[in-house]
């Protein structure tokens, strides 16, 4: 009966092509590493944030005399409430978590590189619409620290040329942040996560287009292939076994460690709070954006810290295949550069003080100078690889590449007619 | 290499730079319902003449299961569904010390090392040598000495007062998270399930990877 | 796991009973784990502690005088309280002309007070106190004083809810003794 059914359905709907095309039949490298299991991770958070996200907000009210005190009606009175609620804010740090490990490893082994670009810069929206999301969801909440730092960020709108001030009114719907702020806030945070989920579509639709890069960086033969399900799907659901139980630790025995202490007090406009704080996921770019001493400077540096990794597909111009594996001195880049991102987040936590300033400085500039620096290093390893001898399969793959490329050239001169 | 060595160290030092705060004693908070309930009685015995805790009714105390004479006691005539409001008004207040008393509902969470940072406040009056009150944890506190801790002879036992304040910081952990034990448990039950959710995950895994050649 | 899935799966790989019982009981392991996710959602949209809290209302019935109705909100409907006179309560003492014939005495628990939710069977408007008993005036009901259906359309008499006495002059609407 049910394969009649199926029969059915595919008269009429591609399901079982697209289960053979994409799960079933669908080609993986049989070497993907546990490394390779975070956008998978990132998928199951996004479902579970929609889904506490969705049943929070039957409780929610979004009006600044409201907002606090339905956040306690949830957390003493709404069954379950408490649990919703730390799930909620527990999943907004393991999102980040996820997306920046998932981001880490496509940096390390180099699968922002052709012909993945574009894989890569769906990714870059995903993680521009995801800090939006979370940067608006915070101030729901109405807590000390949701306010002030919603007054922080709005006001680095100020640095727009000509219109500044109106756009940050404009952005609030007030003079200051307030009640039309909040209540938008709300709507737009309820809208991102299903844009989310339609750019996570493209993400997706793009992978299946170019398939999974793999550790060694080189594209594998047919026969180093293995179908998705079921290899892939029970690793994934293995790694989401252990996933979940981190997941639980925080929700359940330490929820308040990602929750500030400030924000449990009511917003007060006529008071800030000694030590504003963004959450430990914005916290590098913080420190970027006080460490420009200028606000304008500040802000650009700190929209240029987040848009930089778009550029990686053109900075990186080594033609070493794959990213740190055959490549010492990208991988030390690499390392230097989370080395980097911890020092960032330390600065950006800490409140600020003459030396705390001059390190966020000085690691701001190795920032920028990691992705500056890459084209003359990645060119300079490169010929450094190529005279200290690389193994005969990087040899052939680039001597392909470089016949490929050669070809390309040829057929497009041949089509502007400029040879024979 | 040995430049980023240098500024890591140097971070690491400059970590001590603003530990100025005074440091904090640890206390044991009390889950038990005794303690809690004798926490609750001297909150609404005394601490609510001025304080309020807004986000917590009388029902809430009952379903609690603390006493049920207790709890008459305390409401009066109120509604059962009542908050628990400061019984002096907030205009009198402050007239009487220039600060409205906040609100206690979350004060556990509200404050950086919470129910210590409450315990050491509580405990931390001292006479200055002029003869005022001041307090270790929050100099500039408006509060008066409510336990007595300022006027305790040298050398007297601090257990009472210990005591007391171990058990209304206890019930100001409740009244924070007055889930807090559920949750503890439903985690432990959670954690269990996914352990054997996984190990038995594992298992599929390695026994459907050992097909492949 | 479907059952197309597992199929695949034997092609693919070969039989083997220990296999296939191992992905069973993870299937049927993991599929409880789901179904008890659902539960706190599901549960979080039942009546929160304080909508429960509000079941119940506790009322002072000792300002009412005799002959007088008071109308209370309980659960957010109205509750009608009356304090019946000795006349009042010889009118209900007989069932004829009722529709819906309920002796009095199985409506109340004390003869001179009579408790009833205020909302018509009919089709949920409140009907008004009219000289002995209630008419709804959206299509004409007529109840007497004990709250019996005496004229349609409305099929049955006005509900009585669950109430007792704390005190002779304080009753709790929402819960019998």
């Amino acid at each position: 009966m049910p394969e009649r059914i199926i029969e059915w359905i595919d008269q009429r709907f591609p399901f079982t092509s697209f289960i053979k095309h994409d799960l079933t039949g669908y080609p993986t490298p049989r070497n993907l590493s546990y490394w390779w299991n975070f956008g998978f991770l990132a998928g199951i958070v996004l479902v579970l944030q929609v889904a506490t996200g969705i049943f929070l907000a039957m409780h929610y009210k979004a009006d600044i005399s409201l907002s606090f005190d339905s956040i306690q009606h949830i957390m003493r009175d709404v069954n379950y409430g408490w649990l919703l609620r730390y799930m909620h804010a527990v999943g907004a740090s393991a999102f980040f978590f996820v997306i920046f490990v998932h981001m880490a490893r496509t940096l390390y082994y180099g699968s922002f590189r052709a012909p993945r670009e574009l894989m890569w810069w769906t990714g870059q929206g995903l993680l521009l619409l995801l800090m939006a999301t979370a940067f608006m969801g915070y101030l729901l909440p109405w807590g000390q620290m949701s306010f002030w730092g919603a007054t922080v960020i709005t006001n680095l709108f100020r640095a727009t040329p000509f219109f500044g001030d109106q756009v940050v009114v404009w952005l609030r719907g007030d003079y200051t942040v307030g009640d039309a702020t909040l209540t938008r806030f709300f709507s737009l945070h309820y809208l991102m996560p299903f844009i989310i989920f339609a750019a996570v579509g493209i993400h997706l639709v793009a992978l299946h287009t170019v398939k999974s890069s793999n550790p060694s960086g080189i594209n594998l033969a047919d026969k180093d292939n293995i179908p998705f399900h079921p290899y892939f799907t029970i690793k994934d659901l293995y790694g989401l076994g252990i996933f979940l139980i981190v997941y639980s630790v925080f929700v359940f025995f330490i929820p308040n460690s990602l929750i500030e202490p400030a924000n449990n007090i009511p917003a007060n406009p006529m008071q800030t709070p000694n030590h504003i704080v963004p959450e430990w996921y914005f916290l590098p770019f913080y420190a970027i954006l006080r460490s420009v001493p200028n606000m304008v400077g500040g802000v650009l540096a700190m929209g240029l810290s987040v848009m930089i990794f778009a550029f990686m597909p053109f900075l990186d111009r080594s033609r070493i295949p794959g990213g740190a594996r055959y490549r010492p001195y990208y991988k030390l880049q690499f390392y230097l550069f989370i080395v980097d991102m911890f020092i960032l987040g330390y600065v950006g936590y800490v409140p600020p003080t003459p030396e705390t300033i001059v390190i966020g400085q000085i690691a701001t500039l190795c920032y920028f100078g990691s992705f500056f620096l890459i084209p003359f290093i990645s060119k300079a390893e490169e010929a450094w690889l190529i005279k200290r001898g690389l193994p005969p399969e990087v040899i052939e793959l680039i001597e392909k590449e470089t016949r490929d490329k050669e070809e390309r050239k040829l057929k497009r001169l041949r089509r502007q007619g400029d040879i024979a | 290499m040995r430049v980023f060595l240098q500024i890591i160290l140097l971070s690491c030092i400059s970590l001590t730079a603003w530990a100025n705060e005074a440091a904090l004693e640890k206390v044991d908070v009390e889950t038990d319902s005794k303690s809690i309930e004798r926490g609750a009685e001297a909150m609404i015995g005394s601490c609510h003449s001025c304080h309020s805790m807004e986000y917590i009714h009388y029902r809430d105390l009952l379903n609690f299961g603390m006493d049920k004479q207790k709890v008459e006691t305390w409401r009066g005539d109120q509604p059962l569904d009542a908050p628990v409001l400061a019984q002096m008004a907030e205009n009198d207040a402050m007239g009487a010390f220039g600060k409205v008393p906040p609100d206690l509902s979350l004060m556990v969470k509200a404050r950086d090392g919470g129910p210590n940072y409450l315990y050491s406040y509580l405990l931390g009056y001292y006479a200055k040598p002029d003869g005022t009150l001041s307090n270790h944890i929050y100099p500039e506190t408006k509060m008066p000495d409510v336990l007595g801790v300022s006027s305790i002879a040298e050398g007297a036992s601090h257990t009472e007062v210990q005591g007391q304040a171990r058990d209304i910081v206890s019930f100001l952990a409740w009244v924070s998270d007055p889930h807090e034990a559920e949750r503890l448990r439903l985690g432990y039950y959670v954690i269990a399930y996914l352990l054997v959710l996984t190990t038995l995950l594992y298992f599929v895994k390695k026994q459907i990877w050992s097909k492949l050649k | 796991m479907s059952n197309t899935s597992s199929e695949a799966l034997s092609e693919q790989l070969g039989d083997g009973n220990r296999r296939d019982f191992l992905i069973k009981v993870t299937s049927v392991v993991g599929g409880a784990g789901v179904a008890a996710a659902c539960v706190p959602f599901v549960a979080s949209m039942n009546p929160s502690s304080d909508v429960l809290a509000k079941a119940e209302t506790e009322v002072d019935i000792g300002g009412i005088p005799e002959g007088g109705v008071r109308t209370v909100a309980w659960q957010g409907k109205p509750v009608f309280i009356v304090h019946r006179t000795a006349e009042q309560i010889k009118s209900v003492s007989t069932t004829a002309n009722t529709l819906d014939p309920v002796p009095d005495e199985t409506r109340v628990q004390r003869p001179e007070w009579l408790v009833v939710v205020g909302v018509c069977t009919h089709m949920g408007c409140v009907p008004n106190k009219e000289g002995l008993g209630w008419t709804c005036h959206c299509h004409g009901s007529q109840y007497d004083d004990s709250g019996r259906v005496v004229r349609g359309p409305a099929p049955k008499n006005l509900e009585v809810p669950p109430y007792h006495f704390v005190a002779d002059n304080k009753i709790i609407i929402g819960k019998t003794a």
